[in-house]
């Protein structure tokens, strides 16, 4: 049902687009896709938001966590949370289009600290990230769902037990849940991955269009430029098998890493966080992440 | 026994797709001879009814036999899908395009309809943005021009004159500072979508570049290391750093939110729009026609006149798979029939492609549009290739927050420009 | 829920009173009505479809050792990371040529095979949290294979069958683009597609769309705010047991 429509798409993407409608013209779309800048653009910025995926599963994670160990007001969370994920992207950009606004409330009460506007969305070092942190709000209620439900398979007494023998928060997350829970960590990373990476289109469209200075283009906005601006389907085409590829290789690299740690984790042990196993975090590559992933890599150096 | 559940599944699997299968045979789409399929991204909107009840009520009298079907298609998703009816070989009868690249783009899914609208040349304006190759293919709705509006209020309050705005673009920088003297922006400025800039070479172009230089430009040989080119993107530089524009450019879009910016009379001028918004009507909710002025563009090249930039905004066109290309051009006719366009233009507050609506009622910012229209010539950007008209939006950005020369920027635009 | 003119002039007063004519400008000006039940018929087939066809795979990928079991696995997998946008025009063109554009299954079998992997996933993911040990001794107490998947599984996947339940019909609800290549004709569309075109080429009129937006949220947000309830309920029971 689906692969075969893929193979036409992939075959479609050898084929010139315009006067060369139908023509077969091998590699030249996907020769030409590494010549555009922009395209380079949208590759590292998948890059980019690789590096963010742990922060992306940490959040929900913890939250359903607190949930679980039925904090003061879970009730009332447990509702909350999931409201951001019923809204359309559209109006979730929207509404921080207006918060970030240059003239809008967040730079106000940063003038009321004394600190200078920040155009938010205009700065193209910054524009992508904060893209990425909207969009993150407004889908983690989902991974909440599929977290709440993974705790379904958590054996209680097991947590009982680390709590009598005076366990911290900490300590029961790193040797109780995440490892009874390597399953559903697994697979929120993997649908989390390919949320960001191909529905995130309806927040770029309204908070960015791809800029400042293209520094907000994703694969899946590069395709819809081109598919129904510039009328290239045949290299939007091409453009979305690069997609699949990457998303086919970086998933089941995950897939078969997570499986990997999850069997060692039978043998209790810190197991730390699973995220560091990602290849591109393995490579030590982004100084600029959170302190918390710098602890999970410690945690692991030492185990 | 696993066998077992392994066939049970694909007796569901099976039985659910035939169940698919056969339910749609009786939920087959009755695609009966006489109905024409209309896409658009307008026909949704309110102040489109009327307009539809007249151009319908026209198309009746015609061919009563045949309904027509309008469909309104979310703006962002258009273009995508109407690449995927035509890559499918099947989709609507007539479409609305956007004049120039996007249908310049597509004319092999079209009929040329020039004989069938060739009654209509006279009455209508626009034609330019969707012909190719000497062939009519779409018939104009509205037309879509780049005037500078400006607040007489703002004005009065910063001490200028209202009835007479700048003529020349350095008394134009002179009365800006006057204007931030008075606590207000010189330009409401929208370069999110990288928009600004396009409206900026557009409305500056007729005084910025000599007749001839224009006329090259408009051809397709543009000269992109003349002095004159060059001035086109320095103003946008100057503009920038004089803060001339509102601030935060590069953050804001242009739709809506530099027009709000305007009508709420924190910045003197805009360039704005003659159809869809940003145009008079628009800003006649919150100014009043007495308080909204239409200048002329200040003459930046010494010996130039400004002229209005304009093409064909909108148009409808019909597509090659339709049965009968003659009907089908039939009610592209009453889609843009003086009583159709009439009421489009009362209601939208457009600027119709037929010009022999009477504006008078309009206010006097309409009426000094129409006006220039006779001497108006094709907007510079439209010319441009969707391609390079996108790497152009986002060096100007570069240009506003100072990461690039306007040396290295027509550079960049003169080899996009040839390859194109 | 301002008017457009407040929208414009200030865009963070608080108004004093819901404004009624938005909402009911939105609900009235597309037809809403022959949409939502569109929508209704097309999501409530294709998540209970979904269910199905998810829990059974999950329980046959996850505690049935077959052949070709894991490749079946990797290949649902990889159906996983297709983008949309690759398939869309291929699609398209299939399912014109099948009869099935415009048609009320076609967009159900679109729905269906677009997040039939991700069900499938989940499913499997959380049925192999289950010990195989309880499967061993229902079989032993004479259970058949469909008989363990009705009496055991289904019960035991309660907390994961509502939470994918829940994001499969986030999913269609909310989904645009497939519905709009699928349903081209007017009296077809969804309720989103109805809600995206009051936006507009320019979206100008922010305060219609978003009464339109948290209209058309309300089923999911009811639908979620009652089934996590029951989420909650089966978390504690499934704890119980494992």
């Amino acid at each position: 049902m689906r692969l075969y429509p893929l193979i036409l798409g992939v075959n479609f993407s050898f084929t010139g687009d315009g006067a060369q409608n139908g023509t077969a013209v091998g590699f030249g779309n996907y020769r030409e896709l590494f010549d555009d800048p922009l395209f380079r653009t949208a590759l590292s910025n998948v890059g980019l938001l690789v590096l963010l995926l742990p922060v992306a599963v940490a959040i929900p994670g913890l939250l359903a966590t607190f949930i679980y160990l039925k904090v003061p007001g879970h009730r009332f969370y447990r509702s909350v949370y999931f409201f951001p994920a019923v809204l359309s992207p559209v109006i979730v950009g929207a509404i921080f289009n207006l918060l970030l606004a240059f003239d809008g409330p967040l730079n106000a009460t940063l003038g009321s600290f004394g600190v200078s506007p920040v155009d938010w969305l205009g700065d193209p070092d910054l524009a992508m990230v904060i893209v990425a942190g909207v969009h993150i709000w407004a889908t983690f209620g989902m991974s909440l769902v599929v977290f709440l439900a993974g705790f379904a398979t958590l054996d209680a007494a097991l947590l009982d037990a680390a709590r009598m023998d005076g366990a911290s928060l900490r300590q029961v997350i790193r040797h109780v849940i995440i490892p009874s829970l390597s399953r559903t960590i697994q697979f929120v990373f993997v649908t989390t991955m390919i949320g960001m990476l191909t529905s995130m289109f309806g927040l770029l469209y309204v908070m960015t269009t791809g800029g400042p200075e293209g520094s907000t283009y994703l694969p899946e906005y590069y395709i819809w430029i081109q598919q129904g601006q510039m009328n290239r389907p045949a290299l939007a085409s091409a453009a979305s098998t690069i997609l699949f590829v990457i998303m086919l290789v970086v998933g089941l690299l995950q897939v078969k890493l997570l499986d990997a740690r999850g069997r060692r984790t039978d043998v209790p042990g810190p197991s730390g966080m699973v995220v560091g196993r990602h290849p591109h975090v393995t490579a030590r590559a982004g100084d600029d992440l959170p302190a918390a992933v710098h602890r999970q890599r410690r945690d692991e150096d030492a185990a | 026994m696993r066998q077992r559940a392994m066939w049970s599944a694909v007796l569901v699997v099976g039985l659910a797709l035939a169940g698919c299968g056969s339910a749609s045979d009786s939920g087959k789409a009755t695609s009966s001879d006489s109905k024409l399929v209309v896409w658009d991204w307008k026909s949704g909107e309110a102040f489109a009814k009327s307009y539809l009840d007249k151009a319908k009520a026209d198309f009746k009298k015609k061919h009563p036999d045949v309904t027509v079907e309008f469909v309104a298609q979310p703006f962002d998703q258009y273009y995508t899908l109407l690449g995927a009816a035509i890559q499918a070989g099947k989709g609507p009868d007539v479409m609305l395009f956007n004049g120039g690249g996007q249908i310049r783009d597509r004319v092999d899914a079209l009929v040329p309809i020039t004989d069938y609208v060739a009654e209509d040349k006279q009455r209508l304006a626009g034609w330019e943005a969707f012909t190719k190759d000497g062939k009519v293919y779409a018939g104009p709705v509205t037309l879509q021009g780049y005037p500078i509006y400006y607040n007489k209020e703002v004005y009065r309050k910063a001490g200028l004159d209202p009835a007479t705005p700048a003529a020349t673009w350095d008394k134009f920088v002179a009365d800006c500072a006057a204007i931030a003297k008075a606590g207000a922006k010189c330009f409401a400025l929208g370069n999110k979508e990288g928009v600004g800039i396009q409206f900026w070479i557009s409305s500056l172009g007729s005084t910025t570049l000599t007749p001839q230089e224009y006329d090259a430009w408009i051809a397709g040989k543009r000269d992109w290391n003349s002095a004159n080119v060059k001035r086109l993107f320095q103003t946008w530089k100057e503009a920038g750093d004089k803060k001339m524009n509102s601030d935060g450019a590069n953050s804001t879009a242009m739709f809506n939110d530099s027009f709000a910016y305007f009508q709420s009379g924190k910045a003197a001028h805009v360039m704005g729009l003659m159809s869809d918004v940003g145009h008079w009507k628009d800003f006649n909710e919150f100014l009043t026609p007495e308080q909204l002025g239409v200048m002329k563009a200040p003459v930046v090249t010494a010996g130039t006149t400004p002229s209005m930039p304009y093409d064909g905004g909108i148009g409808y066109a019909v597509a090659k798979w339709t049965k009968d290309p003659k009907v089908a051009a039939d009610l592209v006719r009453s889609l843009t029939s003086a009583d159709a366009l009439k009421a489009f233009y009362a209601d939208a507050g457009a600027i119709a492609a037929d010009t022999t609506i009477d504006v008078s009622q309009g206010g006097p910012a309409v009426s000094t549009i129409v006006g220039e229209l006779k001497s108006g010539k094709p907007a510079l950007h439209v010319a441009l290739s969707s391609k390079t008209i996108d790497l152009m939006g986002r060096l100007s950005q570069q240009l506003l927050s100072g990461s690039i020369t306007v040396d290295e920027v027509v550079k960049q635009l003169a080899a996009s420009d040839q390859a194109g | 829920m301002k008017t457009r003119r407040d929208y414009i002039l200030d865009r963070f007063s608080v108004t004093d009173a819901l404004r009624w004519e938005n909402i009911s400008t939105a609900w009235n000006s597309v037809g809403m009505g022959r949409y939502f039940v569109n929508s209704f018929v097309v999501v409530t087939v294709s998540v209970l479809l979904l269910l199905l066809l998810g829990s059974m795979a999950g329980f046959a990928l996850s505690q049935l050792r077959f052949r070709g079991s894991s490749a079946l696995f990797l290949g649902c997998l990889a159906g996983l990371f297709i983008p949309f946008q690759v398939i869309m025009v291929p699609l398209a063109r299939i399912m014109a040529d099948t009869a099935l554009i415009d048609t009320y299954p076609g967009l159900i079998l679109v729905y269906v095979a677009q997040f039939l992997p991700f069900t499938v996933f989940l499913m499997t993911s959380y049925y192999r949290g289950i010990p195989p040990e309880i499967i061993d001794a229902a079989r032993i107490d004479g259970n058949t294979v469909y008989g363990v998947y009705r009496r055991i599984m289904l019960p035991l996947g309660t907390p994961a069958l509502l939470s994918v339940g829940i994001l499969d019909l986030l999913f269609c609800w909310n989904d645009v683009l497939m519905a709009l290549v699928m349903m081209p004709s007017a009296e077809n569309r969804t309720l989103m597609i109805g809600v995206t075109s009051l936006r507009g080429q320019y979206s100008d009129n922010i305060p219609t769309f978003a009464s339109g937006v948290l209209i058309a949220a309300i089923p999911v947000l009811l639908v979620y705010l009652f089934l996590q309830r029951q989420i909650a309920d089966g978390v504690a029971a499934g704890s119980t047991k494992g």
